[in-house]
């Protein structure tokens, strides 16, 4: 390898329920970008979240992964986060009895009461948010916006977004996508899931992802285009199809 | 006598630690009984509360009353424990408040060292008309304890009174826990509430047994128990209020969380004996997600350390 990568996916294979969801995914992160990746729903972009992050579950059968220089395929979730990777899930968990200030402090245990005020400032929320509980009392929207200024805090090497801007409206999505230019100006590399094109615009690179397969990498402009005009008519494709388009696609 | 001064410096420590009203020990305008093993070690009453307490050879034997018309400002903090590894502490006491006096109790049962030890308490309360009463009773138990934890309490309560009690054991092993609350509601309007937390860990083993009986007209009961359980532990919840009186009311509301190898048993039983009565009930048994656990190992909590601040809250 001459150009340095953070992040190194190399062929992994990934099943559930005998049913294979990643089939030899490869792909790479590099130091300080924002790498997208595409996909219709399904494609299997969240299952590579997990994998990458290391869920037991979906711990892949072949392939490896490189982070940072070293081979974490076997590590655990945990032993990923302290290395600097971490995770804004797609449905974040919801804590009952947790208020939103402990919630903060566990990304960052020193940050003091105004660096948690300003990571909520970040995603348009005022500092009242703090004493609120991150259970079902919050919206859909506002438990994304939590997780963002928690990843904020943790000033992570590797911050992976599973679809940030779902359930944000669209006056805090502004704000939202700003937040991927501070984490990355502030050191973090961003890999972000989506199928927003404005979402999409927002990313250095990106990746397209159709049945378990990565079957297109470039600028962000040209998988973008590529998405919007062949993806779509693709929309009542039966997974079995799609698998066999994604073949055809290399 | 200096050891004295230690075994108090220390609970009394604990205790302030572990949340409650602060720095009420020592002092002048508030009351307090710090009790290790049978030894008195500090007592101070304020007008209209008398306390009565004569140690015997395997603990104390106290008599607390709260005269008529009453309010004591701040919480009477009560502290008993052993700083001992093996023994045995009997707590008995008979607490009343007179006609329209009211009064909040805090307290503190600290063992950090006990591995072999009993620690019983019989309380015996009783409340007159109008009065109002609260007990809390926070435990701190040290990491290896296989203590034996046997609170029973009868409590009655008259007309227009209020009891609410409070029992929480979430630091360090809970051991053998065995709570006993038989609470008989008798006057006219008269209200009880009861809320049990409880985080047993390894091979612990926790009962919780509650029983109200509303035999006052248009009385209330409220039974929370909120229980959580891992590793080998096994929780057993018996909630029962019976409805025995014209308009009585009465709701049971139990939570077990376990995780590991734990068993839980939850018995919320309802009776109405009298046909004019309503009581309810809720019970539920679950596991933490999985997603709830990973989500915080996502930001490089270890599993137990995830698990504990997901029941942290639960138990809050
Ligand atoms: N636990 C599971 N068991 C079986 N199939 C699953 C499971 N989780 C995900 N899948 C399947 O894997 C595919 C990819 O899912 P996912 O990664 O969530 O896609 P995306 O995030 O791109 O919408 C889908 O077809 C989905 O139905
Ligand atoms: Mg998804």
């Amino acid at each position: 390898m001459l150009e340095p990568q953070l992040l190194f996916v190399k062929g992994i294979e990934v099943e559930r329920e005998g049913n294979p969801i990643l089939r030899g995914i490869s792909m790479q992160v590099k130091p300080g970008e924002i790498c997208g990746v595409l996909g219709r729903n399904g494609a299997g972009k969240s299952s590579l979240a997990y994998a990458i992050m290391g869920l037991p579950q979906y711990a892949p059968k072949s392939g490896r992964v490189w982070f940072n220089g070293q081979d974490i395929t076997d590590w655990s979730v945990t032993e990923r986060a302290r290395a600097g990777i971490t995770l804004a899930w797609q449905h974040p968990a919801r804590y009952e009895g947790i208020p939103v200030r402990d919630y903060l402090s566990l990304s960052n245990p020193e940050a003091g009461e105004n660096e948690l005020s300003e990571a909520l400032k970040l995603v348009q929320m005022e500092s009242h948010y703090l004493d609120r509980l991150v259970d079902k009392g919050l919206s859909g929207g506002e438990r994304k916006r939590i997780e963002l200024s928690s990843i904020y805090l943790m000033k992570p090497k590797l911050a992976i977004l599973d679809e940030p801007d779902s359930g944000v409206d669209l006056l805090a999505l502004g704000e939202v996508m700003g937040l991927f230019k501070i984490l990355a100006t502030g050191g973090s590399s961003v890999l972000i899931i989506t199928h927003r094109e404005d979402v999409a615009a927002a990313c250095d690179r990106s990746y397209l992802m159709c049945a378990g397969k990565m079957i297109l990498e470039g600028s962000a402009e040209a998988v973008k285009r590529y998405f919007l005009s062949q993806c779509e008519p693709c929309l009542d494709l039966e997974p079995s199809k799609a698998r066999e388009v994604a073949a055809s696609h290399g | 006598m200096d050891n004295v001064t230690e075994e108090y410096k220390t609970l009394v420590a604990i205790a302030e630690k572990t949340g409650g009203e602060a720095g009420s020990f020592g002092s002048e305008d508030a009351i307090y009984v710090v009790v290790h093993g049978n030894n008195i070690l500090a007592s101070h009453a304020l007008p209209g509360v008398r306390i009565e307490a004569t140690e015997t050879e395997d603990g104390i034997d106290a008599n607390i009353t709260v005269e008529a018309g009453v309010t004591v400002p701040k919480p009477v903090h009560l502290c008993f424990g052993h700083l001992a590894t093996m023994g045995r502490q009997v707590i008995k006491s008979r607490i009343r408040l007179e006609e329209k006096a009211s009064a909040e109790f805090q307290a503190h049962c600290i063992f950090p060292n006990a591995i072999e030890f009993l620690h019983a308490m019989e309380g015996e309360i009783h409340l007159g008309p109008h009065s109002n009463f609260s007990y809390r009773e926070v435990h701190v138990h040290g990491p290896e304890g296989r203590i034996d934890v046997r609170p029973v309490s009868r409590v009655r309560i008259g007309e227009g009174a209020t009891y609410r009690g409070d029992f929480t054991l979430v630091e360090g092993r809970v051991g053998n826990l065995a709570i006993d609350i038989d609470v008989e509601a008798f006057g006219r309007r008269s209200r009880v509430e009861i809320t049990s937390k409880v985080y047993g860990k390894y091979d612990d083993f926790c009962q919780v047994r509650d029983i109200v009986r509303l035999t006052g007209p248009e009385s209330s009961a409220l039974i929370k128990a909120r229980v959580v359980l891992k590793d080998r532990s096994q929780g057993k919840f018996l909630g029962l209020v019976d409805g025995a009186a014209q308009g009585a009311r009465g709701h049971v509301d139990c939570t077990e969380v376990i995780q590991g190898e734990a068993k839980a048993v939850a018995s919320p039983v309802v009776q109405a004996s009298h046909p004019e009565a309503e009581v309810t009930h809720e019970a539920a048994i679950g596991r933490i997600a999985d997603e709830k656990i990973q989500g915080l190992m996502a930001k490089g909590l270890s599993t137990d350390d995830a698990i504990d601040f997901v029941v942290s809250g639960l138990l809050r």
